[in-house]
């Protein structure tokens, strides 16, 4: 048993994440054609604007559910919604954040996109502390207005006029994944722009602003669109009572900051914060790359309940970051 | 006229300077090997070179470009990567602290004068004649002696290390200095710094800290070596050929994995654990790892820059290109370094504390070079937590003058009854 947690503690774990992501993608973006179906509470981008998905992301499920009257809200509906919301959290504290590192397709893309970039050479960017904070916050409003909209479409609002139907399912109209995942299996149909309304002609042109800045965005900036994701915001209400869990022991640390500077997501708490045990926060997204890059013994563990899965050591640290061409230097 | 007779009076300080660095470095050696000894074969290497440091090497490489650093925040992977050499020429002789006392106030602290002589003298180990001389700002005295000592041969060049190492803004400060001596190391050694041979300096230095991090793992195990030896050990680092160090440390290793098999130690069972911290220990200035070892102590670890500081922290690297790679050792030298430069170093006293449950320490001994502002200012510090674990503290001012090794015996002997009494 120790033999197995010291392999797989030594183990590139960034490699098997590679290929579990590959696995995910395929299920999920083409897994509809083969009639799999994961249902529509998934807590990850399963665009069911694509024919091929074989899922339904769960943003969808809210936006349409909260498209309700107060009086229904509080009735068997409501009901409906809150066990729709209790499916959802099931699926998710399973793997907590990991739907955004391991599951999610369009985290997929965006790591390939910056391997792409890698290929070519080009540095990427990050944001400066100050600008973390403030942008940080965008996901909530996101989350925030695609609660709000479907609600104030069906009631009224202090006596305001109720908003018209064109913004139902408001999130949807202007997030990347409704126009790139039907691309991926070879349907354009959803590169347009409706002329119907202002309204309509407004959110679909946002609609392929977003599309354009994700693909920008996600070239000069590794996981670019994450830290917008409302989806992202909504899971982390329900990230404390995670299965799968990232613990610090603050105790070891040095503060060296290897892990925010692999942090894909930019998180300098990580390395900064040696009190709290749970290292989760809203834009982690689960990779373990920080408990790979941590050279001190059992400061980042990944846990299942109370039980270590993965564990920094300093062994597995050299072994995938020290050593690698030892052998050239023994020649010399 | 007077020209000649300087340069008589230069040669004749040399000469003597020479003979009793030599004459240290051999006293030093002796000493380790007095009466109770580590008896580990593949100590002899390390015994061997320390003996010679300052020896005329045989066949001198001529081709060999040297950089010498002056402190641990001198990144060294950028060095290797530039097809230069770095020694530490921070200096722990007697001799050539006299002779540095001749040009610097007489409150420097003994190790910036005796580095200063040993430049002046051109006594730096392995008789190499840098190329550049980097000295950090890592302490006023250091930072000034470039301009102190610009009338030598050798080209200064100061690496600006911010005072504070927790903010944005000094990270940002540092990645630019780090940037800008990259390109100066070109400039001095003629060769570009490539994403290849940067990779390949990343490695050959992680190698050899993963190798130490080892043997730091197998001193907490069980008392299988002394701790005079071990600083022998990180002293060798300054200067040795960084592949050949490495091996002869996995030798080490090896030796001492046997050792912890066989529960073959070097002390008994209840010999009071040591922690050594403060100014650090630089060859051949050992008395005080070699009194504690010598009254019956062991020096269980160090958390000196001359040792574990220098050694601990790694680099990780997320995108194996040079402008991922310069930041990443960038950070590297500055965010896990516990040197009292930093304000706050809160980082230094937590490390403290985690090496004294690691290395389960019974007292601690902090040594403070006579003229060290930073150390002495931070042994109220580190003297308040360790006040605080109730953990037994020795706080001796030295310098490299032997003559107070009465006085230190008195002390270090009464420090270790009362450890082991409690």
């Amino acid at each position: 048993m120790k033999r197995i947690k010291q392999y797989i503690d030594q183990a590139n774990l960034s490699r098997f994440r590679t290929y579990f992501q590959i696995l995910a993608f395929v299920v999920i973006v083409y897994g509809g054609y083969l009639g799999i179906n994961i249902g529509d509470k998934t807590p990850a981008f399963a665009c069911p604007y694509s024919p091929g998905s074989s899922g339904t992301c769960y943003l969808v499920a809210v936006q349409h559910g909260l498209h309700l009257e107060w009086s229904s809200l509080f009735g068997f509906r409501g009901l409906a919604l809150l066990t729709g919301l209790g499916t959802f959290v099931l699926f998710f504290v399973v793997f907590n954040k990991a739907w955004c590192g391991f599951v999610c397709p369009f985290g997929t893309l965006q790591d390939w996109i910056t391997k792409l970039r890698k290929f070519f050479g080009f540095r990427f960017s990050r944001y400066d502390e100050a600008s973390f904070k403030k942008l940080k916050i965008i996901k909530y409003v996101f989350l925030v207005l695609l609660i709000l909209i479907p609600l104030a479409m069906s009631n009224s609002f202090f006596g305001l006029p109720k908003v018209s139907d064109d913004m139902s399912a408001p999130f949807c109209q202007i997030c990347p994944g409704r126009t790139i995942a039907p691309l991926l299996v070879g349907d354009t149909s959803e590169i347009f722009v409706d002329f119907t309304n202002k309204t309509t002609m407004v959110m679909s042109v946002l609609g392929l602003i977003f599309t354009a800045l994700f693909f920008v965005g996600s070239f000069f900036k590794k996981r670019f669109f994450c830290f917008f994701c409302p989806m992202s915001a909504l899971q982390y209400m329900f990230s404390k009572v995670g299965v799968l869990r990232l613990t610090k022991n603050g105790d070891n640390c040095t503060r060296c900051g290897n892990c925010s500077r692999v942090c894909d997501m930019g998180i300098a708490s990580i390395a900064d914060d040696i009190v709290s045990t749970n290292a989760v926060v809203d834009d982690c997204m689960m990779c373990f790359k920080c408990v790979e890059a941590c050279p001190e013994p059992d400061c980042l563990d990944v846990k299942v309940f109370k039980g270590n899965i993965f564990s920094s050591t300093s062994e597995g640290f050299f072994k995938r970051y020290g050593e690698s061409e030892l052998a050239d230097q023994s020649k010399k | 006229m007077t020209m000649i007779n300087d340069l008589d009076r230069f040669e004749r300080v040399k000469k003597s300077g020479s003979i009793h660095y030599a004459m240290e470095a051999k006293k030093c050696i002796a000493d380790i090997k007095d009466e109770v000894h580590s008896q580990l074969s593949s100590m002899e290497y390390f015994y061997d070179i320390m003996e010679n440091i300052i020896h005329e090497p045989e066949s001198s490489d001529t081709e060999e470009k040297v950089i010498a650093s002056m402190c641990i925040h001198v990144p060294v992977e950028l060095i290797y990567a530039a097809g230069a050499r770095p020694v530490r020429v921070c200096g722990g002789a007697y001799a050539t602290d006299q002779v540095g006392a001749d040009f610097l106030p007489a409150k420097t602290c003994p190790m910036v004068k005796s580095t200063a002589g040993a430049l002046y003298l051109g006594l730096l180990p392995g008789r190499v004649k840098p190329k550049l001389v980097v000295n950090p700002s890592s302490c006023d005295q250091k930072k000034k002696l470039g301009e102190v000592v610009s009338g030598f041969d050798d080209e200064f060049y100061l690496l600006e290390l911010p005072p504070n190492k927790d903010t944005e803004e000094s990270r940002e400060y540092w990645h630019r200095v780090v940037k800008r001596f990259a390109k100066k190391l070109e400039s001095v050694t003629g060769k570009r710094i490539t994403r290849r041979n940067l990779k390949k300096a990343i490695k050959l230095v992680s190698t050899a800290q993963g190798r130490y991090r080892h043997f730091h793992k197998l001193r907490s195990q069980a008392p299988v070596i002394f701790g005079k030896d071990a600083i022998l050990i990180t002293n060798a680092f300054f200067f040795d050929d960084l592949a050949r160090w490495t091996e002869k440390l996995d030798e080490l290793n090896r030796e001492m994995e046997l050792r912890i098999e066989k529960k073959k130690h070097v002390v008994h069972e209840n010999a009071p654990r040591i922690l050594l911290t403060g100014s650090p220990a630089i060859f051949p200035n050992l008395k005080l790892p070699i009194l504690i070892e010598k009254m019956g102590g062991l020096v269980a670890c160090e958390e000196y820059c001359s040792s574990s500081r220098m050694l601990t922290d790694s680099i990780a690297v997320d995108e194996w290109f040079l402008y991922d790679m310069i930041p990443a050792i960038a950070d590297r030298y500055l965010k896990p370094s516990t040197c009292p430069n930093f304000s706050p170093n809160e980082d230094r006293i937590r490390k403290i504390l985690s090496m004294i449950k690691e290395f389960n320490i019974d007292g601690v001994v902090y040594q403070s070079f006579t003229g060290c502002q930073l150390y002495d200012m931070e042994s109220i510090t580190v003297g308040k937590a360790m006040d605080e674990i109730n953990m037994p503290t020795l706080y001796l001012e030295s310098d490299y003058n032997p003559d107070d090794s009465g006085q230190l015996i008195t002390r270090v002997e009464a420090f270790l009854e009362s450890v082991k009494n409690k």
